[in-house]
């Protein structure tokens, strides 16, 4: 009875959430890009590139800002049959994801991914994955309201290395591609090491203003310093 | 308030527990093993182990290790309660109220029972003598009771390690040279450590305003242990009435898995019903009747009120003691008439007669909810419930190994710095990161920043220089050919991709001296370049660079992660 009480008074309080309120804040150099410098709750954002461009560091720095705000983030990550995983956790640690908050799902067979993935919309904040292959629209669909309803961010990957993906059939509230960059750090003859990469990314979507296709997007430096 | 107790506690208990049941084991050192998590973590040694360095906690294989020829048994906790509950009686002899702690330690006020035996020290050796005379003489070399007598529930503890019995208002002055530690809160400990107070005299010397101000309401609970004094429980009578949580067990159960759904059932009312009031319960008294009309009761306590999931895991251990390898009693009727059993001397475990018909549990003592804790993973603790029950549903459908948090750790390469740990298990790394204060180096180790994408199986591939020769390296690290191309099919370029860019070559050798993980090869940061592909209009130019680490063993290069 007291806790309920307790739980009345404080929705009582709680601010009314305006539509700039219901907003993830991203922090660091992503917000550049964002409108609103953050991510909208309840939509989906689709992060495509090529290979190697810089996708993961992405999606890995949307899941920093989920955990920065003390919630939590589960990852799918797709691999080698029998459970060993292409994420690096060590990269997410480096881009400023919470492991303790950071869930991490293997082994999701394609036919169950809309499942899962509505499954750990209703708890989490953010899930992040990758399409399946043959992913429907009415599935799609179903995820984006499931988002919607909860409140919850989906990030879909639109590529991964070595491993083919599908891409998002329905509508998403904000579509980035990334599009690789410079690397720096390596120096003639084999000294140095790859330290900085500086990557450009091109944010289309709801709130962002349009830029002509052929432009390159803002220039956004993602990679970690060594 | 603090009423002087008497606390008892049989020493590595487990090990007594498995002697007892085994005489082959009396022979030889022995440790009893636990699983935490990932781990085998030795519960308790015997005491030839205990001399050869082993410690409680430690991992079974450093146990192991230390002392040859051990012998490893599985910790069973059914057997320790049950045969706890024998020491339980025995002790119930002298003095209705005990409470038991754990399997191994129990307690109780000495007011009565100290007046009766004529003092506190005439009534410690009085308790070891009862326990002693529980058990056949032969496992006497195995018991180690001590007992613990000073004026507070927490003083009484530690004056159990040393056997002693400390004079009234003396509490005090044999708590003060204790270290901050003692105190089981690891946080404060720190703190405190590092503000110059290292002993609980030097934190007790401090005015209760100011550790009120300072640490809160938690920090004021502990301030009362440290000077010897038990915490404030509501006073007496305050537990509100009809909390009681009660079931008639209809067929009557005569084995512990028949009951424990009940009992957990039991234990989440409970403690739902005392938290919407606000309250947790610090002392319950588990009740059971059997089908003859046999009252069953004990009591235990829990220092920080009890969570559903330990108070349902004391009933099971409680409901072990009273029903595990049911014997009939060879003179039945109330339990406190264990003295005639005692009397007719070894008669292996004895027991309750019948199966338990109703089962009750009865909060004694409450305290207002302790401040609420920060959730384990910080931020908040809504959010990691609702999380909780989301991954454990998930795992559920997909497999245990399949859902899991990585956990930072000790290594050299990128996907030996992080493991991935099953959720529900403690978050443990398998090569710590820190050791006491220092953090570990690993020579060798790759630098940041870390790649994103991981192939732990590597992708095969082929690194070439110039003329289409594998780069090769000479026995001393020294490239003798520069990397020129990189042919990779799974990433899609199986015709091969131009090198622009590497660093390099950085040898490896590792575990030179077990000839199963041997790895010794050289490593290459190697950034290609992807040959055009059809590039339609309206897509935007890029530079295709991919970043990759490459590893060359044997003339076999392998892709072990890309920068992504």
């Amino acid at each position: 009875m007291l806790a309920e009480r307790i739980r009345e008074l404080e929705r009582a309080i709680a601010p009314v959430s305006l539509a700039g309120i219901r907003r993830l804040p991203v922090p660091g150099e992503l917000a550049s890009v964002l409108p609103v410098g953050g991510v909208q709750r309840g939509s989906v954002v689709t992060v495509g590139g090529r290979n190697g461009s810089g996708v993961t560091s992405a999606a890995l720095q949307l899941g920093a800002a989920a955990t920065a705000a003390g919630e939590w983030v589960a990852m799918i990550d797709v691999g080698m049959p029998g459970g060993a995983g292409l994420l690096g956790g060590a990269a997410a640690m480096e881009c400023g994801v919470e492991l303790s908050r950071c869930a991490v799902v293997r082994n999701v067979p394609d036919a169950r991914w809309s499942v899962v993935v509505g499954a750990l919309l209703d708890g989490v904040t953010m899930v992040i994955a990758a399409a399946p292959l043959r992913l429907t629209l009415g599935d799609a669909r179903r995820l984006q309201a499931r988002a919607r309803e909860r409140q919850a961010i989906l990030v879909v990957l639109e590529s991964v290395p070595s491993v083919r993906v599908g891409v998002w059939p329905a509508e998403a509230t904000l579509r980035m591609q990334v599009l690789g960059g410079q690397w720096v750090g390596l120096e003639v003859d084999g000294g140095g090491r790859l330290q900085v990469r500086t990557l450009d990314v091109h944010v289309e979507g709801k709130g962002v203003p349009h830029r002509p296709a052929r432009q390159p997007g803002e220039r956004v430096t993602l990679a970690r310093a060594g | 308030m603090s009423s002087r107790t008497c606390y008892v506690h049989c020493a590595q208990w487990p090990i007594a527990v498995a002697r007892a049941r085994e005489v082959a084991l009396r022979d030889v050192p022995l440790i009893v093993r636990e699983r935490i998590g990932a781990r085998d973590v030795v519960r308790a040694a015997s005491r030839e182990a205990l001399t050869e360095g082993v410690r409680v906690g430690m991992r079974r294989r450093e146990a192991e290790a230390r002392c040859a020829g051990v012998a490893v048994v599985d910790a069973d906790l059914a057997h320790e309660m049950h045969w706890f509950e024998r020491v339980a009686r025995a002790i119930e002899s002298l003095t209705p109220r005990i409470e038991i702690m754990s399997p191994g330690r129990l307690l109780f006020a000495t007011l009565g029972p100290s007046r009766y035996f004529g003092g506190d020290a005439p009534l410690a050796d009085r308790v070891v003598e009862v326990v002693l005379d529980a058990f056949e003489a032969a496992l006497h070399s195995e018991l180690d009771v001590r007992v613990g007598i000073a004026d507070s529930r927490f003083a009484a503890r530690l004056a159990a390690r040393t056997s002693s019995v400390i004079a009234e208002e003396a509490t005090p002055a044999f708590l003060a040279p204790f270290p901050v530690v003692a105190l089981g809160d690891p946080a404060l400990a720190d703190i405190l450590e590092r503000l110059g107070l290292g002993t609980l005299g030097a934190f007790a010397a401090l005015p209760r305003d100011a550790v009120l101000s300072r640490f809160g309401e938690p920090g004021a609970r502990l301030y009362a242990l440290a000077r010897g004094y038990d915490p404030d429980p509501l006073a007496m009578g305050a537990v509100p009435p009809d909390c009681d949580e009660s079931v008639v067990l209809e067929p009557p159960a005569s084995r512990v898995d028949e009951v424990a759904f009940v009992a957990k059932t039991l234990a989440d009312r409970l403690v739902a019903q005392l938290a919407a009031r606000g309250l947790a319960c610090t002392r319950i008294a588990i009740l059971a009747e059997t089908e003859h009309g046999e009252q069953l009761a004990r009591s235990w306590r829990h220092e920080d009120g009890f969570q559903p999931a330990a108070l349902a895991e004391r009933v099971r251990w409680q409901l072990d003691g009273w029903l595990h390898d049911r014997q009939p009693v060879i003179a039945p009727g109330d339990v406190r008439a264990y003295q005639d059993v005692v009397a007719m001397g070894e008669s292996g475990l004895d027991s309750t007669t019948g199966a338990l018909t109703r089962l009750c549990l009865q909060p004694e003592e409450i305290i207002a909810i302790p401040a609420r804790q920060l959730g384990l993973f910080g931020g908040d603790p809504e959010a990691a419930l609702r999380a909780d029950r989301v991954l454990s549903r998930v795992q559920g459908m997909l497999g245990y190994e399949s859902v899991g948090t990585f956990v930072a750790q000790g290594g050299r390469t990128p996907s030996e710095r992080v493991v991935m740990v099953p959720w529900g298990e403690p978050r443990e790394p398998q090569r710590p990161l820190v050791v006491g204060n220092e953090t570990v180096g690993w020579p060798g180790a790759i630098p940041p920043p870390f790649p994103a994408r991981v192939f732990p199986e590597g992708l095969p591939a082929q690194l070439l220089d110039e003329q289409g020769e594998p780069v090769r390296v000479s026995l001393r690290g020294i490239a003798m050919n520069e990397p020129a191309r990189l042919h990779c099919d799974v990433l899609g370029f199986g015709h091969g991709a131009v090198v622009v860019g590497w660093a390099g070559p950085w040898p490896c050798d590792v575990r030179w001296w077990d000839a199963h993980d041997h790895v010794r090869g050289v490593r290459w940061h190697v950034v290609c370049r992807k040959p055009a592909g059809g590039a339609g209009p309206g897509a935007v130019a890029v530079a295709d660079e991919i970043a990759m680490l490459v590893m060359v063993t044997k003339g076999n290069a392998v892709i072990e992660a890309l920068y992504d």
